[in-house]
């Protein structure tokens, strides 16, 4: 095998798309995913999750030849891939202020050819689990016969080179669930690729090789140590191409290939969000030190906050928030405890029908960077008793958004008698919430993807269970996709979270129903 | 390359006409190659065949593949051993005759082993390798030899004993050597990443060396050359050392490879004069049984060791899935399942006791290191409750309690634990099944 295939000319890349119209102020950050050979945005992830969570608009694509049989990769060429991806990237990079490219895998090589072409100078650079060598510990021992291979008449397209245990997983719990998925013949990722599609990854392999040091935008390379496919030979072969100024490297100690999913996917994701500049959800120490926030901007967002506050409004604070906007109830009682995401609604609600709490005499706050120290007083009252905690809100802020809050009380005993025990069934999720966890991993496990009405139909639903009503302004006509799901979950406006989840559930047993039948 | 069809699949089909007519043509160019190769290390071609090489081909395949294909491979077998029996000067009749003794032979063979083990063979079971030999091999090599020997005094020949023990004998080898081989490379898939990690390749591949290496300087030396002397002989034992080497880090794939090539290697030499088994003047021996014993130690050694090892890691493979079901349950009630005994005091925790309680099973080693969990207004009842349970006194009972979890989580505890007592109703442990449910975080 030649670990330096000689790189070879690249077709020119598709025209450039009509050019869009500039990002309008507010326009958030973007971030270009790219998914792996064979694989599909399953391969990253909760990474799209992640970062919309964190406030940034995600486009992906299907790379050619995925995401319909693995027969059809036969006829697909690296330019294909790298067309797609220039292609996509151009349409989308006018649309935002900044605009990051991430990739996994073969993603990451096309992420990077991308960045060396387009001169990516726009955002940045993610590099999770590059092959630059396909040399880790589990790669077969022929591997270094598959040029000669290249070679053979007919070889290429009918050759099956398959996915094998361990999956690129050293989670074995995560492992066997792959495992089952494979089995259960899921859509998620091809079992296998043709022999053809392998040499054009070792094509790509040779583009990046030769062009790793034309990219000029902060990179970063997330690789693991004990990556089966790929060693950490190629992340240093990148950062060294890269150079150390601009390419920094972060080595997972406890995962394989893949590193979205593994056990280290949660270094990964706050790396990734950490280098991207995100807002971190209960971060307040980063927050100190880059707010991005004037102070006329950090004392209205405080201003709001307090008010918000002030009116028992608990729901209405998710409207200045990020979506994990995570809450800090401090003893040991009914709503103490840290509530993060999805959880902060059941918190809001409990703590809304223990005696209506809300905050009044607020004092005048103290800035450090973006984080406001506010004196205040809780104050709630029922039937048989009234509250009056006196102590201090933490409130950090980022971005104009607010990402954590944390209540500091006097007397945390006091806050303790009034809301009462713990109450392990009020505080573990509903059966309804329970049945809608089950019906959300269910829809990934389909075997057809529903088509586009029901697919609107889930998007639509989860939103309103779990954000709510449709907020923020509706996308432009060019942007169809994202108008359609906004247009969807509008139209749910007003619907309960509880209907919403509901709805989903039942939705989702009749696509599973009819999948069966 | 296709994969291999899964045990029990039932796929019947046969292959499209092209596939069918491919397939045997493989066989019947197999059969002749190999055949050839017989001929060329026999000890003397007139009269003594060392080693019968084809058959194995034949008998390996029919285990390999559905039985849908048995007819292709039979017609195939039969091809090669008719073709290969002209070129040695057989009448066409004769030749025939020869072809169906072959495909009778292997097929009944083949037959057998299937009464006796599941189908496609995988060798990864001792219970399968003994159904191989015992079942096939030696009634392959038997039933061949019985016709061989009624045709030739059937024909008029006064060799009948000497024809039996040379045909069996070679034929035995022969198909313990390349039948494995057949049977480990017949599931060879090409793979993205997993199967045998690189070091281990690398260890094995210089074990590998080695040992070709050494039967190398072994065989390849006339007898008055002998390398180290009159020790040469006694010597024959090293190789086995590192096949059984390889036949643990390389498995069937590169046992029955590396054994085949060794034993090419001790058999060509031996024909040739070499080597620590040709004959010496005032020696008694017989140089060709000889080095068959030791070709077949060579084979049954790494493939035994490999097959055992095959076997321990699929025992060690379903032990994992076990574990990992298990886990995956109890993770999802949330539970915890201790075992504690109370003579040793030995605690051992299983579940996601980092997920629930905040602590690695090895922090929770003792009793002691569970009770310090226990919250402070329990920790008394909950201690006295654990002495009445050690006493044996409680056989069903069930326990709620306060944990507090490592970074302060509070964790309602319903613990239900069984006695499991000897055959004489005496405590020997304690079973408990802990239902665990977090109720807040305790937040300065």
């Amino acid at each position: 095998m030649s670990e330096t295939a000689a790189p070879e000319v690249v077709a020119p890349a598709a025209p450039i798309a009509p050019s869009t119209p500039p990002p309008t102020a507010g326009t958030p950050d973007a971030v270009f995913l790219i998914h792996g050979l064979g694989g599909t945005q399953y391969d990253l992830g909760s990474m799209h999750k992640r970062l919309k969570n964190a406030g940034f608009v995600t486009h992906s694509l299907t790379l050619p030849g995925h995401g319909t049989a693995p027969e059809d990769l036969a006829n697909v060429t690296a330019e294909d891939w790298i067309d797609a991806v220039v292609a996509k990237y151009r349409e989308i990079k006018d649309q935002h202020p900044r605009l990051h490219v991430m990739g996994m895998c073969m993603g990451a090589l096309l992420a990077a050819t991308l960045a060396q072409r387009e001169r990516h100078a726009k955002g940045q650079l993610v590099l999770l689990a590059p092959p630059v060598y396909i040399d880790g510990w589990a790669t077969p021992w022929y591997r270094g016969l598959r040029p000669l291979m290249y070679y053979v008449p007919g070889i290429g397209r009918t050759m099956k080179i398959e996915e094998e245990d361990p999956f690129g997983i050293k989670n074995e719990q995560l492992r066997a669930i792959v495992k089952a998925k494979f089995e259960r013949g899921e859509n998620f990722h091809y079992r296998w690729v043709p022999l053809e599609c392998i040499r054009q990854v070792d094509r790509l392999r040779g583009f990046v090789m030769k062009g790793a040091q034309d990219i000029r935008c902060p990179t970063l390379i997330v690789h693991a140590r004990e990556d089966e496919l790929t060693s950490l030979r190629s992340a240093n072969f990148l950062v060294e191409k890269i150079g150390g100024g601009r390419a920094r490297m972060v080595v997972l100690e406890d995962s394989y290939h893949m590193v979205c999913v593994d056990n280290d996917r949660e270094i990964v994701a706050k790396n990734v969000l950490e280098f991207f500049g995100a807002a971190l959800p209960g971060a307040t120490s980063s927050l100190a030190n880059e707010p991005k926030m004037t102070p006329e901007a950090l004392q209205a967002a405080v201003a709001a906050a307090t008010q918000r506050l002030a009116e028992g409004d608990w729901t209405g604070l998710r409207d200045l928030s990020i979506p994990d906007l995570a809450w800090v109830q401090p003893g040991v009682n009914r709503v103490s405890g840290a509530h993060a995401g999805k959880t902060f609604a059941s918190f809001a609600s409990r703590i809304a029908a223990g005696g209506a709490p809300r905050f009044t005499a607020f004092g005048s706050p103290t800035f450090n960077r973006g984080v406001a120290l506010v004196p205040a007083t809780l104050v709630a009252a029922r039937d048989d008793a009234s509250l009056e905690s006196q102590g201090a809100l933490l409130l950090a802020f980022h971005g104009g958004k607010l990402l954590e809050a944390r209540w500091f009380a006097d007397d945390v005993d006091r806050e303790d008698a009034f809301f009462g025990e713990p109450d392990p069934v009020a505080a573990g999720p509903s059966a309804l919430e329970t049945s809608f966890e089950a019906a959300i991993a269910a829809s990934k496990t389909m075997k057809k993807a529903p088509d586009n009405d029901a697919l609107l139909a889930l998007y639509s639903l989860y939103k309103q269970a779990t954000v709510g009503d449709a907020s923020g302004e509706r996308p432009g006509a060019l942007d169809m996709v994202n108008r359609a799901k906004y247009d969807a979950w509008s139209a749910r406006k007003g619907t309960a979270a509880a209907e919403a989840m509901q709805a989903y559930v039942e939705l989702v047993g009749k696509l599973r129903d009819g999948e069966g039948s | 390359m296709q994969p291999r069809l899964r045990r029990g699949e039932s796929v019947l089909s046969k292959g499209s006409p092209v596939q069918q007519l491919l397939l045997a043509v493989f066989v019947a160019a197999a059969y002749v190659a190999l055949a050839s190769i017989s001929a060329a290390v026999a000890y003397s071609p007139a009269d003594a065949w060392t080693v019968w090489l084809p058959s194995g081909v034949v008998f390996g395949l029919l285990l390999s593949l559905q039985r849908a294909r048995w007819p292709v491979i039979l017609a195939g077998g039969w091809v090669g051993a008719t073709i290969f029996a002209v070129g040695l000067g057989s009448g066409p009749l004769a030749s025939a005759g020869y072809g169906f003794i072959e495909v009778i032979a292997c097929g009944a063979a083949a037959f057998f082993v299937s009464r006796l083990t599941t189908l496609p063979a995988r060798l990864d079971s001792a219970r399968e390798l003994v159904a191989i030999i015992l079942g096939g091999a030696l009634p392959l090599a038997l039933i061949g030899a019985g016709m061989a020997t009624f045709w030739h005094v059937a024909d008029g020949g006064s060799t009948g004993a000497t024809t039996f023990e040379i045909w069996a004998l070679s034929n035995f080898l022969g198909t313990l050597l390349v039948a494995p081989m057949v049977i480990a490379w017949s599931g060879m898939r090409a793979k993205r990443s997993g199967g045998m990690p690189m070091p281990v390749f690398v260890a094995g591949a210089v074990v590998a060396v080695l040992f070709l290496g050494v039967m190398w300087l072994l065989f390849d030396r006339p007898v008055e050359k002998r390398i180290f002397g009159s020790a040469g002989p006694t010597l024959t034992y090293i190789p086995i050392v590192f096949m059984a080497l390889v036949g643990l880090l390389w498995g069937t794939r590169g046992a029955t490879a590396v054994a085949f090539i060794g034993a090419l290697i001790a058999m060509v030499n031996t024909a040739q004069g070499e080597g620590p088994f040709a004959g010496v003047p005032g020696f008694t021996g017989d140089p060709e049984l000889e080095v068959e014993a030791y070709a077949l130690a060579i084979g049954l050694t790494g493939l035994l060791i490999a097959v055992l090892a095959a076997a321990q890691r699929n025992a060690v493979r379903a032990a994992r899935e076990w574990k990992t079901r298990f886990e995956a349950t109890i993770g999802a009630h949330r539970l915890l399942a201790y075992d504690w005994d109370p003579a040793s005091g030995r605690f051992v925790v299983t579940g996601d006791s980092v997920q629930l309680l905040g602590r690695t099973p090895v922090q929770l080693s003792t009793l002691a290191d569970w009770l310090a969990m226990v919250a402070p207004e329990d920790r008394e009842r909950v201690t006295a409750h654990f002495d009445t349970r050690a006493r044996g006194a409680l056989d069903d009972d069930v326990l709620d309690y306060t944990l507090t979890g490592a970074d302060g989580q509070v964790v309602k505890a319903t613990d239900d634990a069984r006695p499991i007592r000897d055959h004489e109703g005496s405590l020997h442990r304690i079973a408990g099944i802990v239902r665990t449910a977090t109720t807040a975080r305790s937040v300065a």
